[in-house]
């Protein structure tokens, strides 16, 4: 103790350094205590503050500041000055012992010998620091665990935007003036490719820009904004971060997400329409099955977690879903707690586990849906509660082989963010969900499919089929009656109406039976009838072999008409069931075949939808700070977040935390509304300004990332709309609606949306790859490379040619095909790929390349030359940036 | 920096950073530029790779030869007699029933259970003779006598090691992680991330044969710029989109691009010093030198027959391989990084030899010897060698015991590797396994010590190369081998 508060003294006198007596030692202390800065403090925060600072104070010792470092933990100081063979510091970190070591094995490597010599000659030097040294922030301040309270907006003109009222008050006080207003083109192009993904058409184009109106903006901002093609562009935005992916796995067997989950990605595309609240989609997308249990076009929602389906191993399911949870809707990377405590927030490694224990007890499977009575041919893949009991361990380690089965942990949340008690209610499901074959459609959908196929039967007029199928017709109805029975017996309040609703079930459930067998012996009859038309045929072509074995045949299926005819009369109650859902097989017993069938309980966990309020709780710092936060980022380019999947202390600050703030109350305020804030955006004068740099030297000198939103950013096209503009610029895009994914070998010929084709781990499209189209597995953020294999399939690529003739034709029809490059097909040329006339000098320049082609190819078609030039404009730069 | 496109430094944008990338070649703008952006780099030193090694390098180019399924290592470099002597027998029933003791089998993760990837008790006895070769003496079996002339160039790492014990292990040898952890990018990624091109007309990373779905992405969070370029051995159409359309073609397309490139240059009027436009003028100009490029590589009619026998270009049973050596040669010779040839590719992989293994890998030994034969010695007698290292591996080896009655099964504890040129020591044997070859048990070496060697031949330190956000651990950075190297 004596030797601490020595140190202390020391470190008092460096700190003060006014001392008479320490000027000589000031001398040193300056140039120890660059080495503190420079040398040892960064090795510490590396290396060593995760446990022992303000997030964590292992030992109670913590290393942020030297005088904390003096101070010391539990085992007393952690240097003593001058000597760093005494100092615990050099002798934890120099442990020849692996056990006692620090950093502890498994959690960072041994310190080099040349930091620890480092390290001891800062000690030796007498552990100089500066005097001013503020100790970590306690990581409960952080801003983004802060309450969301709506900021007051800063003091403007009338009429100015709020958006700008922040943002042009930043911009002010740094004294950087904005970029103007861009052309109307430029608008126009923003406009229609931020909030519908595909450009004006000529008509539409012509029409807005002579429009004088004075509200011609706003105008087209509702008008866009209530496109159906709206839900097409921003669902794809959604399905990067909420990790769409369609089925993969090995060949035909099914490994990877689930089939059909083409509902997901539908139900994404109407909700955006119909501007669905952001926090009811998350709900929908966590607990449908608990909320709306009945309603099948919200059960679509939880693909969001059927996606995350694995056949082998649970937990790199149940990792993915807790990983992406918690990166998509509140901006935190728990994933970082999987295997230890998390090293820059304060969520523990048992908090990670909580987590999971929300999505333990979930399963997959998948639904009947009307018109579709087989789940290979179509069903919707969502999640219910299979698992009540299960039990959630934390992982030493992070290894699944070693679960601390001392401790099962219930499902809850990080204290930091437990505004509120968590309270998880078991849900009682109704008998449909549980009972799904209850589902009226599930019989109707057998019965239509049977009437159907006597009536093809009828028409065909074959006597044998019409049996056939009639008696197949006539078992659906008397299972339709049974099972209906049954549920009548089942539903049965009183105890005297069940005991005779039990007689009508047992009657309607023998027939069932008889209906069922008398299908079979009709079967059994065919087969006599076929084998005796074949031994008829053997016997004319004397084929002997034949002949012996075919009656040999002939004898087995009649005695099988004798075995089924004597069935038909037998007593059973045993009958074919109708499904009305399909549990999604898992192989997580590792027995080579698929494991035990799981039943569908009648109660549901409720964690899920504890954990979706809480989530969705307006009280929550993050879920709208986040959800503003991407909104605003794939408007602008760039989020004001720049992490946005980890507003956690190790991730960016906010460049406006206030305007944050206000659009995330904003958000809130108006029923979670994303409509709302597209518009707000997107009248913002920060959203209309030039990106181009001209006239800004003194901007770019002061603020040369453009963090201050002087101008605007300007974007390279995601993938996705670079293929749909292609086609809509030749009026060949198919905008519908929905449907099932478009498999890799129809995607050349197909005409549909890029948000339709396959997008799974193994099967993308080669076109939109180039363009970094989002990965499968984690995508919060396109990229937006520049590398030459795009210019190759820009120049290459066979649908760039195609629509490049079909817009030359296009034009020549209507502008009139006189010569191979005349003024109007020009003018009509770049209007049409981007927007806007050409200028003398780029139709000069057309000019010139049609003169050398023509010199170089004398008698080349004038349409081919055209189409030249609407292939170069679309390899033209600005046709696939956002100007 | 583009020709002409010019402003001054100090009205640079922070964004020239991706002009920076470009020097790069074919990396383009991707994920340094990704992360700078992030605002990631604030506040520390971290920095995207300009391109430079971290310290002198010993070797400039990587030939990647994996062969898919799992080589058995007891019938291609590591001879065990023993496995002769006793088979028949039960494990348990010789004097090493101790190498099937839990604990050490506790290493093998399966993710994928199924029929394979199984004890296999009773040894099957060698399939084929060993010889010792050249002057280091190193033995070698009969099915691989072209590789074994060469011997000498060669270091044979005998206690290789894996977790994954079914072919999930394919993925886990190119990446360093086994395939339920989260996926980290490829050693062939990472070079093309870390080292600057050496060539601007052909693409610095490519990938040879067919891949199979669960390793088909190298960059992962690196960016898909960072992924192999796929490429066919093919004049006629080597490369995705690389084949101008036949009526716009040659001088007719050099216009084309002449024209795109002039009214890209006009658009400086309204947006001038953009730096992503004179990106993208560049990326023109160098697909255009890419096209042109590529097909000339694989076409061989410059070659001399002599050096096409070497290879085997002339035997049908190794053709394709032999195609495909020679092609990366050439492609060696042009400065490209990393040239990843994956042999028996598709399914499971083509070596996986769960029965029949002695016609299995009779064949398929045939199929690629000659050719790995005739490429070092031609890699050798060019002066190549010093500068390109050759890597021969596999993701396991195969069981000690018999699967079925003439089959072995997949064996993450132990398989060899071999690797040569660019700085390592040939004529080495490192590493050894028990008397079975059941487990590596002198200098064993987790896959990423692969990787580690490599990179650290090509001047590259991993731990410089890791990026914000994604933590790696110890083990995926692995450790060079430094007794291979000379």
């Amino acid at each position: 103790m004596m030797r601490a508060a020595a140190t202390l003294l020391l470190l008092a006198t460096v700190a003060t350094c006014g001392s008479p007596t320490a000027v000589a030692d000031d001398v040193a202390s300056t140039i120890d205590a660059t080495l503190y800065l420079e040398k040892v403090k960064p090795l510490l925060a590396r290396r060593c503050l995760a446990c022992h600072g303000g997030l964590a104070q292992e030992a109670g010792l913590r290393l942020d500041t030297a005088a904390l470092i003096a101070a010391g933990g539990d085992s007393g100081p952690a240097v003593i000055a001058g000597v760093h063979a005494e100092s615990l510091l050099i002798a934890r970190v120099a442990d020849p012992e692996p056990a006692s070591r620090m950093p502890p094995e498994g959690e960072g490597e041994p310190l080099t010998a040349d930091e620890i010599a480092m390290l001891a000659s800062w000690i030796d030097a007498g552990c100089s620091a500066p005097a001013d040294e503020e100790p970590e922030a306690d990581p409960r301040d952080h801003w983004a665990f802060q309450p969301r309270v709506r900021p007051e907006l800063p003091a403007a003109d009338e009429g100015t935007h709020p958006i700008d009222a922040f943002v042009n008050t930043r911009l002010a006080a740094a004294g950087i003036a904005p970029q103007p207003e861009a052309p109307r083109h430029v608008l126009v192009r923003r406009l229609f490719l931020d909030l519908v993904g595909v450009p004006p058409t000529a008509d539409e184009l012509q029409a807005i820009m002579s429009d004088h109106s004075s509200d011609w903006y706003e105008q087209l901002v509702d008008t866009l904004l209530a496109d159906p093609r709206h839900g097409q562009r921003w669902a794809r935005h959604w399905m990067d971060i909420w990790r769409y992916s369609d089925w993969w796995g090995l060949g035909d067997q099914l490994r990877n997400s689930q089939k059909h989950m083409w509902h997901f990605r539908d139900w994404i595309v109407e909700s955006l329409n119909a501007d669905l609240g952001y926090d009811e989609m998350l709900r929908l997308m966590l607990a449908a099955d608990e909320l709306h249990p009945r309603d099948l076009d919200r059960l679509r929602a939880t693909g969001f977690l059927a996606r995350n389906w694995f056949l082998f191993n649970r937990t790199p399911w149940m990792d993915d879903t807790v990983e992406h949870v918690g990166k998509a809707f509140l901006g935190l990377t728990t994933n970082c707690a999987k295997c230890h405590d998390h090293k820059y927030d304060p969520i523990g490694q048992a908090d990670y586990y909580r987590l999971r224990a929300f999505f333990e007890p979930l399963h997959v499977r998948l639904d009947v849906v009307p018109g579709a009575a087989d789940v290979a041919v179509d069903g919707i893949p969502r999640v219910f509660d299979a698992l009540l009991e299960e039990p959630t361990y934390r992982f030493v380690r992070g290894n699944d082989s070693q679960p601390d089965t001392s401790q099962p942990l219930s499902p809850g949340v990080p204290a930091l963010l437990a505004f509120d008690a968590i309270d998880v209610e078991p849900v009682a499901l109704p008998k449909d969900a549980f009972e799904p074959a209850r589902r009226p459609w599930v019989i109707e959908t057998h019965l239509a499919r049977q009437r159907a196929a006597v009536e093809q039967a009828t028409t065909a007029g074959d006597a044998e089929r019409i049996a056939l199928a009639t008696a197949e017709l006539t078992a659906v109805e008397r299972r339709a009656e049974a099972m209906q029975a049954a549920w009548a017996q089942a539903d049965a309040a009183a105890e005297a109406d069940r005991a005779s609703l039990e007689e009508a079930a047992a009657v309607a459930a023998r027939a069932a039976v008889r209906a069922e067998r008398e299908v079979g012996r009709l079967k059994a009859w065919a087969a006599v009838a076929a084998f005796s038309g074949k031994l008829a045929e053997a016997a004319a072509s004397q084929d002997a072999a034949a002949v012996a074995e075919l009656e040999k045949q002939l004898t087995a299926a009649r005695e099988k008409v004798e075995q089924a005819t004597a069935a038909v009369e037998e007593p059973g109650e045993s009958f074919t069931r109708f499904v009305g859902a399909a549990w999604t097989p898992t192989r997580f017993h590792h027995s080579g075949s698929d494991d035990p069938t799981l039943p569908f309980p009648e109660i549901s966990s409720g964690r899920r939808t504890a954990l979706a309020h809480w989530i969705t709780d307006p009280r929550h710092p993050l879920t709208s700070r986040v959800a503003a936060n991407h909104l605003w980022g794939r408007h602008l380019g760039e989020p004001l977040v720049a992490t946005v999947f980890d507003f956690g202390r190790n991730g960016a600050a906010p460049t406006h935390p206030e305007l944050l703030d206000w659009l995330a109350a904003e958000l809130v305020d108006s029923g979670w509304s994303m409509k709302h804030l597209h518009r707000l955006i997107v009248t913002s004068a920060a959203y209309k300004r030039s990106s181009s740099l001209a006239g800004a030297d003194a901007a770019i000198a002061a603020d040369p990332d453009n963090r201050l939103l002087w101008r605007r950013t300007p974007q390279r096209l995601e993938a996705q709309v670079i293929r749909d503009c292609l086609l809509a610029t030749a009026g060949q895009l198919d905008a519908s609606l929905g449907g099932p994914s478009i498999p890799a070998g129809e995607q050349t010929a197909s005409r549909r949306r890029s948000l339709y084709f396959w997008h799974s781990d193994i099967s993308r499209n080669a076109f939109l790859t180039t363009f970094d189209d989002a990965g499968v597995k984690e995508c919060y953020r396109r990229e937006q490379s520049i590398v030459p294999q795009q210019a190759l399939a820009l120049a290459n690529g066979s649908l760039i040619h195609e629509m490049a003739a079909a817009v030359a034709d296009g034009i020549a029809s209507t502008a009139g095909p006189a010569t191979a490059l005349s003024e109007p097909f020009v003018t009509a040329a770049f209007e049409r790929v981007l927007l806007r006339p050409p200028s003398p000098e780029e139709r000069s320049h057309c000019q010139q390349a049609v003169d050398a082609w023509q010199a170089a190819e004398p008698g080349v078609a004038a349409d081919t030359l055209r189409a030249r030039i609407v292939w170069a404009l679309f390899n033209h730069n600005d046709f696939v940036t956002l100007r | 920096m583009p020709r002409d496109v010019t402003m001054p430094a100090a009205q640079l944008p922070r964004r020239r950073q991706f002009l920076a990338d470009l020097g790069l070649g074919f990396t383009g703008l991707a994920a340094a530029a990704m992360l700078h952006r992030d605002g990631r780099a604030a506040g520390n030193s971290w920095a995207p790779p300009n391109g430079q090694p971290h310290f002198a390098p010993k070797a400039k180019s990587v030939i990647w030869l994996f062969m898919n399924g799992g080589v058995s290592h007891l019938e291609s470099f590591d001879p065990k007699p023993m496995v002769t002597k006793y088979a028949g027998k039960s494990i348990a029933d010789t004097p090493y029933a101790e190498v099937q003791n839990p604990e050490k089998l506790a290493l093998e993760r399966a993710p994928v259970p199924d029929a394979n990837g199984l004890q296999r008790n009773t040894l099957f006895p060698l399939q084929v003779g060993f010889r010792k070769h050249g002057e280091s003496g190193i033995e070698v079996s009969d099915w691989f006598p072209h590789t074994a002339t060469n011997i000498d160039k060669l270091a044979v790492v005998r206690s290789m090691w894996t977790t994954d014990s079914n072919h999930g292990a394919q993925t886990q040898f190119h990446t360093g992680r086994h395939m339920l952890d989260p996926v980290q990018p490829t050693l062939g990624g990472w070079v093309h991330y870390g080292l600057g091109s050496l060539n601007d007309n052909l693409p610095q990373f490519i990938s040879i044969g067919t891949r199979e779905y669960w390793n088909r992405k190298d960059g992962h969070y690196l960016g898909p710029a960072h992924d192999a370029v796929p490429l066919r051995i093919d004049p006629a159409n080597p490369l995705d989109f690389g084949r101008p359309q036949a009526a716009f073609a040659g001088d007719s397309q050099r216009i084309g691009f002449d024209l795109v490139e002039s009214l890209n240059r006009l658009t400086d009027a309204e947006y001038p010093s953009d730096p992503a436009t004179a990106a993208r003028i560049d990326s023109y100009e160098l697909a255009y030198r890419m096209q042109l490029s590529v097909p000339e590589v694989v076409n061989f009619a410059d070659e001399t027959d002599e050096t096409k026998r070497l290879y085997g270009l002339d035997q049908p049973h190794c053709k394709e391989f032999a195609e495909q050596l020679l092609a990366a040669r050439r492609f060696v010779e042009r400065g490209v990084r990393f040239i990843q040839i994956q042999h028996g590719g598709g399914g499971a992989g083509a070596w996986d030899a769960h029965g029949g293994l002695k016609a299995n890998h009779e064949t398929l030994a045939r199929a690629v010897d000659q050719p790995i034969g005739g490429l070092l010695t031609d890699l050798d007698r060019r002066g190549l060698l010093d500068e390109t290292i050759v890597i021969f591996a596999t993701e396991f080896g195969r069981t000690p015991g018999t699967q079925g009655s003439d089959g072995r099964d997949h064996h993450p504890f132990a398989f060899s590797v071999w690797m040569a040129g660019g700085g390592i020591k040939g004529g080495t044997v490192h590493g050894a396994t028990d008397e079975l070859g059941f487990h590596a048990v002198e200098d064993r070496h987790y896959v990423t010590d692969i990787h580690a060697t490599i990179l650290h031949q090509l001047g590259l330190d991993s731990h410089r190369l890791e990026v914000p956000g994604r933590k790696r651990l110890a083990i995926d950075h692995g450790t060079p081998i430094r007794a291979i190297l000379s």
